[in-house]
């Protein structure tokens, strides 16, 4: 099935290939030139991909923004990084624990709870704030970090990607752990966890993207200015300004600064993502 | 009654295994658990009260009133928007589903051939993921990056109109102007093909290559077949990612009428609206759940119906056989107390 050379046949592959990988490259080139942007070619029609002035001027005009607030950007970024990494942890492992269970060991009930999940996934979420916020602030969680992570941690998209993973991993496999005397939590420590490691990698990558950009959370559970995330931060920045011409390149300029730790988890990522199964011991 | 008991007791109770096993069941899944109920499920039902309600917040205090099916009437009656973008929504996901998929398909399978500068590649083709969320990605479209600008869209409606509905044509006519969005929109599931492919068994192309079959019967005998749970699950991760995502139409307008101030609408209109297109998006899954869920071997299926028939057997005889000692104890009682009668009552004596 593989060839092991390049071969004249792989040809008809590039030509199909290389215009899809042009179309989908071209956001992250449009977000990456963007942000340098000098103010005439933030406005021209139709856009252009590449600049030819680069400029830093947005990023002064951020700064100087974020200058003026009350509360300096460190504390923001701070913020930021608790929250996403607490929340990327946190779900993780529990999605992983509730998937291993879920899938490999036999209790009651364990098909209700699968159906659950899948119910609320197809659930819109913005119909839930509200009760949501009630239920945070019954719980006395308003304004604290609470409020921002334990809503996110339960994310049902997770658990539903990482399962299917571990529905593949063989029951023999489990078996041979099992005759060698090995416990329940080590069985998911050594056995399964190495094994759905691509699946993790995908739902860490997806996680840690939709905490690192949610505004929701900041937005309707937090009035402490303080303790709100970066994105807010950036968001009203380039909201508050957005009516003048200058703000353009502040939210050009924000956009970029969000993207980044994305993409920067993604190069660490990557490798992990994508070396699939092949050598995991899985057929 | 220390019988009885006995009795009650399935006749497989489990073995300590057993319960160590569910108990260990239970624990790992309980943080999981705990925390659905507490911020999904139990929000879930709050939202399912408050869509027969009319909620308004002022500064002093939330105002609920019973308005039965009202909010529903409204929406369908008197909302001109919502219910033709359900139906707007429904057409689109049944047609850039199959799209989608089939397009992240044939790029893994590129993809899981060797070519050079493969990961690169693989790179590439994930990358929009980390992006299609969130406020970039708004940016994104409202400046247009997400059309061909040299596309002719209105003459590829009209083209379609001619022969297709007007509703039909028109979001035909929206997947071509969002041909690039549809590319970004792939990259989880090119991932998820790409494990799959991986997976397939080298052995069995060999023996198909050696049995004369073409790499276009491997595809259709070999490849699709292994994958089918795969297309089925990113099929359904199609269907809920476009749904729930923020340049969804119907999702801003269940945020709008959220906050809005005017009387009739606000959260109990905006619940009735989420619930209704949530039920709506449940339809949409399990059409492509039937389409695409494997059937079982016939094998499974005939076992299956045969254990099925066994216990319908073992519960009666159960049951026969609790009646009848049933009965016996009461003929016992009877008999005891000398009140024991034959069908044609006469008066057995013993």
């Amino acid at each position: 099935m593989n060839p092991q050379r390049f071969e004249k046949g792989q040809i008809k592959i590039y030509l199909l290939i290389l215009p899809m990988v042009l179309l989908t490259g071209l956001p992250i080139v449009f977000i990456f030139f963007h942000a340098f942007k000098p103010m005439e070619e933030l406005f021209a029609f139709p856009p252009k991909f590449i600049t030819t002035h680069p400029t830093l001027d947005n990023f002064r005009a951020l700064v100087k923004a974020s200058r003026s607030a009350g509360i300096p950007l460190s504390k923001y970024i701070f913020n930021s990084i608790l929250i996403t990494g607490v929340v990327v942890f946190g779900s993780l492992l529990f999605s992983t624990m509730a998937a291993y269970a879920l899938s490999k060991l036999r209790f009651k009930g364990r098909r209700t709870m699968m159906q659950i999940n899948q119910i609320a996934l197809m659930f819109v979420s913005v119909a839930v704030m509200i009760p949501r916020y009630l239920v945070i602030n019954k719980l006395g969680l308003v304004d604290t970090f609470f409020a921002q992570i334990l809503p996110l941690v339960a994310l049902p998209v997770g658990l539903f990607l990482v399962k299917q993973f571990v529905d593949q991993v063989p029951d023999s496999l489990i078996e041979a752990a099992y005759m060698d005397g090995a416990k329940e939590w080590q069985i998911y420590l050594k056995v399964i966890l190495p094994l759905i490691k691509p699946a993790i990698a995908t739902a860490a990558i997806l996680v840690f993207q939709q905490v690192w950009t949610n505004l929701e959370t900041s937005n309707y559970y937090i009035n402490d200015e303080s303790l709100k995330s970066l994105a807010f931060y950036m968001n009203t920045l380039a909201g508050s300004t957005s009516n003048t011409v200058a703000g353009q390149g502040v939210a050009a300029a924000a956009s970029l600064i969000m993207f980044l730790p994305n993409f920067i988890l993604f190069c660490i990522l990557q490798k992990n993502v994508m070396n699939t199964m092949a050598y995991s011991g899985i057929k | 009654m220390s019988n009885e008991k006995k009795q009650k007791k399935p006749k497989v109770k489990p073995g300590r295994l057993e319960k160590r096993e569910a108990r260990m069941g239970y624990l790992f899944v309980a943080p999981w658990l705990i925390g659905v109920f507490v911020f999904l499920l139990y929000p879930l039902g709050q939202s399912f009260r408050y869509m027969w309600y009319n909620i308004r917040i002022t500064p002093v205090e939330t105002k609920f009133i019973w308005y039965g099916t009202k909010n529903f009437s409204q929406i369908w009656l008197e909302n001109a928007e919502f219910p033709q973008g359900l139906v707007t929504y429904v057409w689109q996901t049944l047609v850039e589903v199959p799209i989608i998929v089939v397009f992240a398909l044939i790029i893994a399978i590129m993809l899981n051939g060797k070519i050079k500068m493969r990961a690169f590649f693989r790179l590439l083709f994930f990358l929009p993921v980390i992006i299609v969320s969130g406020p970039v990605m708004n940016m994104l479209v409202s400046e247009g990056a997400a059309t061909i600008p040299a596309m002719n869209v209105q003459s590829i409606i009209s083209a379609f109109g001619m022969f297709l509905p007007q509703s039909v044509a028109e979001s035909v006519g929206k997947i071509f102007s969002n041909m690039i969005m549809i590319l970004w929109y792939s990259g989880v599931q090119i991932l998820i093909f790409l494990s799959a492919l991986q997976k397939v068994d080298p052995a069995l192309y060999e023996a198909a290559k050696i049995d004369g079959g073409s790499g276009w019967e491997c595809f259709w005998k070999i490849t699709l077949p292994t994958i089918k749970p795969m297309v089925m699950l990113n099929a359904i991760y199609t269907v809920i990612f476009m749904s729930g995502n923020e340049q969804n139409e119907l999702i801003n307008m269940i945020k709008n009428a959220m906050f809005s101030g005017t009387k009739e609408k606000g959260y109990g209109y905006a619940s009735a609206m989420a619930w209704m297109y949530s039920v709506i998006v449940t339809l949409v899954v399990l059409l492509f759940f039937l389409l695409l869920g494997s059937k079982k071997d016939k094998y499974d299926r005939e076992f299956k119906r045969r254990m099925r028939r066994r216990r319908r057997q073992e519960r009666l005889q159960i049951r026969i056989q609790r009646r009848s000692e049933r009965n016996a104890r009461k003929f016992a009682n009877d008999i005891r107390r000398n009140k024991y009668k034959t069908n044609d009552g006469s008066n057995p004596d013993y």
